[in-house]
């Protein structure tokens, strides 16, 4: 994605870091349009993960570019259960501290569908304006 | 390591969200920091920085806080500071209403008791109604399968009788033809006197057929039934059967009674049975039933039985009804001489003992008093709109907390419901103390059934309804005007609350208008029936009322046999009683006004020609000789006298007395004394007419004038019983009762006499049915002006005191003080006329409902329709004169520091 273009390896020049800054603050906008719940109920749709799991994905899938911070990501999942798209459920495992694993529902998966085609069209079409 | 859930806990610490889910979610977030700071560490990072990293990520921790709290459901809330709901059952949450609501009410003690009291009355007055008519209309009739009793009639419609009753002969063609009745019966009052013990008393029988006890699906409690044997002329009929009244009273609920002697008439009879005590035919006066033993030799033109039948399983009426018709055309048919223009007429008993004018005055009356129930629910209903003004700040608060619309309706309905069961409750008390009043005067109304009204369950659940119903009525419009609250304008300190206020007066104000157009269309009713009461007291009846005696005599058949055996008892008789002391004159007639014994026969004029289809036929009595003088009736011509008593060798003058009616209608423009007439009931004989009496309402002061005719008792002296008027000149008539008793005993000692009644008191009787309706409207109506007259108040008041501020300022610009009291009285009369006139038009439109109750005056007497909302209109003054002089009143200093 265009996003990832800004990313640099090793340490950063101020230029750079304006522009992740900016991103940043883009993708928080976008995240508050749904792009956060678009996040999330792709994590989930093949298989249940914990709050934090999700948060290392993100993280590692971004390569540090987007990071969710408890105080967006609990009320979140909290909104997408009480909206029935995703269910979470304490689960124990042997040697470990329980967790909580959410995992997609029917419902979340429609949403997640229209969320996708919407969010490549959104990107597709920045993408042809930026590229021209 | 720090501990991370603890960290989140304390942050969280203000949350209102349930303890568990308080803790899942600390535990949660803390786990998920726990497994940052891990990952940081192992990453390499320093435990301090990494420490502080992760806690850098808790610095927006009120943004997780506000977050949560708006996702998360709230705690349970303290039900008096807050309207939200939890998860708990429905009847948790009812329950947790009712202890709200009670304590809200419990706060406002003036409301909630001016809001019990007010519907209350309406809920009581309501099914005070309701019980008379649960018991009169709506409870079946106390006999087994009341559907399938029949009364039947010989009918005679072209001569004016379309409900008569039927002669011995033709009951029994009826009873012997017919197949859609299981058992047709058949019952006359007989009297006699019992002399068994003690003073001889008149005993009230009936004599009915064998069938008649069958046909009421009574069987005797002791003993039996008639046997055919017993039923028929010639057979063993000196049996009789008694009430269990007459058991206790006379016979000592003696359980051997079966197979004793009464000595009735001076013959013995036996007792073969008793009635049971819920035996209920003939009211409370009725002693013993003896076989009537239907006679088929008797005239065909001699009616006087009173018939019943019961259907036949799953007949129906229409069919028994074609059946008689076709077996009284055969008899008509038969014999032509005495059934010529007789048919029959059948009627379901409930239509025949529930008449239709007692049903058309109850259904009036339940309608006025549901009327008077709407008026109260819009006034509570405004009182609850004044309150949900006043309570828009406690709303608004809960629901900034979270509370829900729907959860906030809820509860003002569930106070609105809490009302109306508490009134409802007490409502059932009024309603039974009215009851027991309204019972009380029953008789004197002329209500049947009156001795069965009582309470019961459909009573109570009427109640219940009404009062479930009226809470939803007054309840949901305030309920929903107040759940509607504009949060920021209600929340503001000194606020009037008054985001809503002008929807809301306007709502008061509509209301107020429907109560005074309901209170004008029920005191227009209630007038129109006092207007024709007030007439009907000026009916002047054609004789002297005052201190006038009426009693009745009968003399027995065993010892007076012939006519001029009952002439000479009388002849002695009176001359007796004239020459007492304190007595202004004596007579005897065979009915009296407003009494029993009155008889009607055809007419024969010479020289008229009757228009088809009118009947010539006059109502009649036999009358002594000063009769007229007695009573203070107007007379032209001469009285009876000594002239038309038959001489020995058999002749007497046959004459009459008629009717300045009678006069007028057949000798129209002539003067009748000296002309004939031929009478029928008096065996067809042609008399002279000698004098012409004043007319007499013989029949009730609302009954139409007909013609009447005067026989002499000394000429036609059969008549048994007759009736006694005494004109006293004492004060207390009655004291001449025992002096009455004397001199009969004197003559024959089993002479009784009974029905003693002052004719003062008989007309007020007669007059009880209207008195009765009229004091109950004028009752409702009272009541509903009272409360719409509150209502107007209310509204008034509140404006004033909403609109203090305004007027302090319209002061303080330089309005006189008397521009204010225009304001104020100008609002509230607009409010009042637009009632009154609407009450008028629906009035207007009603009246022909209330047209079989009125007299002579017209259902749109326009004297009642002008003078009604006229005193209304003062009325409505005078309630909005006190609010706007409080607002006349009004410092426009004091009312701008105010705010």
């Amino acid at each position: 994605m265009r996003w990832r273009e800004s990313q640099v390896d090793g340490g950063a020049s101020s230029e750079q870091y304006i522009a992740v800054k900016y991103m940043e603050r883009i993708l928080d906008r976008e995240m508050k349009k749904g792009s956060a719940e678009l996040v999330v109920l792709a994590l989930v749709e093949h298989r249940a993960r914990h709050g934090y799991e999700m948060s290392q994905v993100i993280e590692e899938r971004s390569e540090g570019a987007v990071r969710f911070r408890v105080a967006s990501l609990y009320p979140l999942l909290y909104r997408l259960e009480k909206r029935g798209w995703v269910t979470g459920r304490w689960v124990e495992k042997a040697g470990q501290r329980r967790r909580r694993y959410y995992r997609i529902t029917p419902a979340g998966r429609k949403v997640l569908a229209q969320q996708r085609s919407g969010w490549e069209r959104f990107v597709g079409a920045i993408n042809r304006i930026v590229e021209a | 390591m720090r501990n991370w859930t603890s960290e989140v806990r304390d942050r969280l610490a203000r949350l209102e969200i349930p303890p568990t889910r308080h803790a899942a979610i600390a535990e949660e977030v803390g786990q998920h920091l726990e497994d940052r700071y891990t990952t940081l560490v192992a990453r390499g990072m320093r435990p301090e920085s990494a420490d502080r990293a992760v806690l850098q990520e808790l610095s927006d921790s009120d943004v997780l806080a506000r977050e949560v709290q708006r996702i998360v459901p709230h705690r349970e809330p303290d039900p008096d500071t807050l309207g939200g709901g939890g998860r708990r059952s429905w009847l948790e949450a009812l329950w947790q209403d009712l202890r709200y609501a009670t304590r809200t009410l419990r706060r406002t003690p003036g409301f909630t008791a001016m809001a019990i009291v007010t519907l209350a009355l309406g809920a009581g007055a309501t099914t005070a109604i309701f019980t008379i008519i649960n018991t009169i209309v709506l409870r079946p009739l106390p006999f087994a399968e009341p559907d399938r009793l029949v009364r039947l009639w010989e009918s005679n419609p072209e001569k004016g009788w379309p409900e008569f009753s039927a002669s011995h002969p033709t009951f029994l063609d009826w009873r012997a033809r017919s197949r859609s009745f299981e058992r047709v019966a058949a019952q006359t009052p007989a009297g006699f006197t019992l002399t068994s013990a003690g003073d001889p008393e008149i005993i009230r029988a009936n004599a009915v057929t064998e069938d008649f006890l069958p046909v009421l699906g009574v069987t005797p409690a002791l003993g039996r039934n008639f046997t055919a044997e017993e039923d028929r002329p010639g057979g063993r009929t000196t049996v009789a059967i008694v009430t269990h009244r007459f058991w206790q009273r006379r016979l000592g609920s003696n359980p051997g009674v079966v197979g004793t002697t009464l000595t009735l008439d001076n013959q013995p009879f036996e007792v073969i049975g008793v009635l049971p005590e819920s035996f209920a035919w003939g009211g409370d006066r009725l002693d013993l039933l003896v076989p009537l033993a239907p006679d088929p030799a008797r005239s065909r033109a001699d009616h006087r039985l009173l018939v019943i039948g019961r259907l036949a399983p799953g007949g129906t009426l229409e069919q028994a009804r074609s059946e008689m018709n076709g077996i009284a055309s055969q008899i008509a048919h038969d014999f032509p001489a005495s059934n010529q223009g007789w048919s029959v007429r059948l009627s379901s008993f409930y239509d025949w003992l529930i008449p239709q004018p007692t049903r058309d005055s109850l259904r009036i009356l339940m309608t006025a008093v549901a009327l008077v129930l709407l008026i109260a629910c819009g006034n509570v209903a405004s009182l609850m709109l004044a309150r949900g003004a006043s309570r828009q700040k406690e709303i608004s608060v809960r629901v900034a907390l979270g509370a829900e619309r729907s959860r906030i309706l809820w509860q003002l309905l569930v106070e609105a419901m809490l009302i109306a069961l508490i009134a409802g409750a007490i409502g059932v008390g009024i309603a039974s103390v009215s009851t027991r009043l309204l019972v009380a005067a029953g008789p004197a109304a002329g209500l049947p059934r009156v001795d069965e009204i009582s309470l019961d369950v459909r009573v109570f659940l009427f109640a219940f309804a009404t009062a479930v119903l009226s809470g939803v009525f007054f309840g949901l419009v305030p309920a929903l005007q107040a759940s509607r609250p504009q949060l920021a304008g209600a929340l503001k300190e000194g606020s009037r609350g008054d985001s809503g206020g002008a929807a809301r007066q306007r709502l008061r104000s509509t209301l107020v208008v429907a109560e005074v157009a309901l209170s004008v269309a029920l005191l227009i009713g209630a007038g129109l029936l006092i207007r024709s009461f007030a007439r009907l007291q000026h009916v002047q009846p054609g004789f002297d009322v005052e201190r006038l005696l009426t009693m009745r005599v009968n003399l027995p058949r065993t010892t007076y046999r012939t006519g001029p055996e009952m002439r000479t008892f009388y002849q002695r008789l009176l001359p007796e009683l004239a020459t007492a002391p304190g007595v202004r004159a004596v007579a005897t007639s065979s009915g009296v006004p407003l009494g029993p014994g009155g008889a009607s026969t055809e007419l024969s004029i010479p020289g008229y020609t009757p228009s088809a289809g009118v009947p010539v036929s006059a109502n009649w009595y036999l009358v002594s000789p000063g009769y007229f003088a007695a009573m203070n009736i107007p007379l032209r011509g001469r009285d009876f006298d000594d002239r038309d008593v038959p001489k020995p060798d058999g002749s007497a003058l046959p004459v009459t007395i008629i009717s300045e009616t009678m006069a007028r209608r057949y000798w129209p423009g002539v003067d009748p004394i000296g002309k004939t007439v031929a009478i029928s009931s008096f065996g067809g004989q042609t008399c002279t007419i000698i004098g012409v009496a004043g007319d007499v309402r013989n029949f009730g002061l609302d009954a139409e004038l007909g013609p009447m005719l005067y026989g002499s008792a000394m000429v036609f002296s059969g008549w048994n019983p007759m009736n006694l008027v005494l004109r006293s000149a004492l004060e207390n008539p009655q004291s001449h009762v025992e002096a009455i008793r004397g001199a009969i005993r004197k003559l024959d000692p089993k002479v009784p006499i009974y029905d003693v009644n002052e004719v003062a008191d008989l007309l007020s009787t007669s007059l009880g049915p209207r008195r009765f309706n009229m004091y109950l409207l004028t009752c409702f109506a009272a009541i509903a002006l009272t409360l719409a007259s509150v209502g107007l108040f209310g509204v008034l008041a509140y404006l004033v005191s909403q609109r203090t501020r305004d007027i302090g300022i319209r002061l303080a610009l330089g309005a006189a003080r008397t521009d204010i009291l225009r304001l104020i009285l100008g609002q509230g009369m607009m409010l009042a006329l637009t009632g009154a006139a609407l009450g008028v038009i629906v009035a207007f439109s009603a009246a022909n409902t209330i047209e079989n109750l009125v007299f002579s005056v017209s259902p749109r007497d326009p004297l009642t329709f002008i003078a009604v909302p006229a005193v209304l209109l003062g009325i409505a003054l005078i309630a909005c004169y006190l609010p706007a002089r409080r607002a006349m009143s009004v410092d426009p200093l004091v009312a701008l520091r105010s705010e």
